[in-house]
């Protein structure tokens, strides 16, 4: 494992225009073991998201992913962005099912900054989306970032 | 059909201590690299006191800290095999590092129903649960909005 510093995106308020895209991050294609490995992690043991028979029974044509794991992908690239610590919110919608293979892109563009207690906020609208271009997850966050002066 | 009398019900508290491992695991299973957290030195050479939460990390205190979550809302009479999670909102409002002891207590805060096109009928339910760290201090808010079809 690498401990080489891994700079967020943007650091200072000056860095951030309304606008601004966020440089997307593409996933690897969603696999079974990811799954398994995302269950144990988290908690969530839901057995449509790992047991194939489960899947095939109740009609969504196989397992799908946990929508959290996709809103898991949609925090790394705010991660990347801004940094863990900057951000005061994060909210998803999940709008569709992601299944095996797919491969997920995650987006996002900046929609507004603004003071608040002296602080700079800016807000961004994030998405991710498969490879056919179908959003399985849209939302907003919103992160506080120190001015450079 | 929802119970509007169960709008404003909280569930028992649960504890849970934040771990380093758990951050670690679940960053592993998204597949993020960041060595801020993976590791303690790496973070703190990041400038971070210690391994920093992931921002989809309070989800682990939901799954793993309240086990009994899906049963305290079959009692409730929401049937658990029919939910889709519908939103999912953080709101983080101070930092928590491994080693804080957080205490959570989850309420429902909203829910209404809804009668589809198809005459079929689902409840939308929002519980919030708040976050409390070893001085009392609040530190974050989740929110979790669920559709039950019937």
């Amino acid at each position: 494992m690498t401990t080489e510093t891994h700079n967020p995106t943007v650091q200072y308020a000056e860095d951030v225009q309304v606008g601004d895209t966020i440089p997307p991050l593409v996933k690897e294609p969603i696999t079974h073991l990811r799954l398994v490995r995302y269950a144990g992690a988290s908690g969530d043991f839901n057995p449509l998201h790992t047991d194939p028979k489960v899947g095939e029974a109740i009609g969504t044509g196989g397992i799908i992913a946990h929508g959290m794991l996709i809103m898991g992908f949609v925090g790394q690239l705010v991660s990347d962005y801004v940094g863990p610590q900057a951000l005061r919110k994060f909210n998803v919608r999940f709008k569709g099912m992601t299944h095996l293979d797919d491969v997920i892109t995650c987006s996002g563009t900046i929609t507004k900054k603004y003071e608040l207690n002296g602080e700079t906020r800016i807000v961004g609208r994030v998405q991710a989306a498969d490879q056919n271009g179908d959003v399985k997850v849209s939302g907003t966050f919103e992160a506080a970032l120190p001015t450079r002066s | 059909m929802f119970d509007k009398n169960k709008l404003g019900q909280s569930f028992p508290p649960f504890t849970i201590e934040v771990e380093r491992s758990k951050i670690h695991e679940l960053a592993l299973a998204i597949g993020d690299d960041n060595p801020i957290y993976h590791n303690r030195e790496a973070a703190q050479a990041a400038g971070y006191q210690d391994v920093p939460l992931f921002p989809s990390a309070p989800t682990i205190f939901n799954f793993w800290g309240n086990t009994q979550f899906g049963e305290q809302l079959a009692d409730a009479g929401i049937n658990v095999m029919r939910i889709l999670h519908g939103e999912e909102e953080y709101e983080y409002l101070a930092p928590v590092y491994p080693g804080d002891v957080l205490t959570g207590i989850s309420t429902i805060i909203d829910g209404k129903s809804r009668r589809g096109k198809d005459g079929s009928t689902m409840d939308i339910l929002t519980t919030e649960t708040r976050y409390t760290n070893q001085q009392h201090q609040h530190v974050l808010t989740a929110r979790t909005t669920v559709v039950v079809r019937e």
